[in-house]
């Protein structure tokens, strides 16, 4: 059951999904809004950093499991 | 025994933040350092075997996607107090997953073989990323 947790997430997407558009709609956070305050830059930037986590996280969880099934 | 009040960096705090910045600076740290405390104690044994799992690099990849949480919500609400609220909220849902802290103690054994998990982190980093990618999707970063 363990091994499957990084190919299958613990909490569903979709209930994250939710989560974060109420926590940002009680706060009054605009999406559409919110894009004119990034630069093309800082986008890049952030699009970088979460990539480059994403990539991390998953080499974690790979190593994770491997040694797991030692 | 009577002994000198002992001198506190708090106490002559010279920050020119006011005080719920500063609380709140240190409560952001309290909760980072939360997660990586693991401790196991051996006491009066012999033989013991113990083996930890990568904990110290789950805890700083967690610490990571925490931080960039709290810089992609600064970056792109431009109301610093927004912002601040939006992380406390997403702060609850982070915050749950990581109460877990580990204790092992061995005491006059001989011949143990401890093995701590990381499963509590695994899944605290999942959750956080998951944050993470719901969030940057839904301001459409990405």
């Amino acid at each position: 059951m363990m091994s499957e947790s990084s190919k299958k997430p613990m909490m569903p997407n979709k209930v994250i999904e939710v989560m974060v558009d109420s926590i940002f709609r009680k706060n009054g956070v605009k999406p559409e809004e919110v894009k004119d305050n990034l630069s093309e830059k800082q986008r890049e930037m952030l699009k970088e950093m979460v990539a480059d986590l994403k990539e991390q996280v998953e080499e974690f969880q790979q190593k994770r499991n491997e040694s797991k099934s030692e | 025994m009577m002994h000198k009040k002992e001198w506190r960096a708090l106490d002559y705090c010279d920050d020119q933040k006011d005080r719920a910045e500063v609380e709140q600076d240190a409560k952001q740290k309290s909760i980072t350092k939360q997660s990586s405390e693991e401790w196991i104690i051996i006491k009066d044994s012999e033989g013991i075997n113990v083996t930890t799992t990568d904990t110290q690099a789950a805890v700083s990849l967690q610490v990571g996607i925490e931080v960039a949480i709290a810089v992609v919500l600064s970056i792109t609400l431009a109301d610093s107090n927004q912002a601040k609220a939006v992380f406390q909220d997403l702060e609850q849902v982070m915050k749950t997953k990581q109460s877990n802290r580990q204790k092992t103690i061995v005491e006059k054994s001989k011949n143990v073989s401890v093995t701590t998990t990381d499963t509590d982190i695994a899944i605290n980093i999942q959750l956080l990323i998951q944050l993470l990618l719901a969030i940057v999707v839904s301001l459409d970063i990405l």
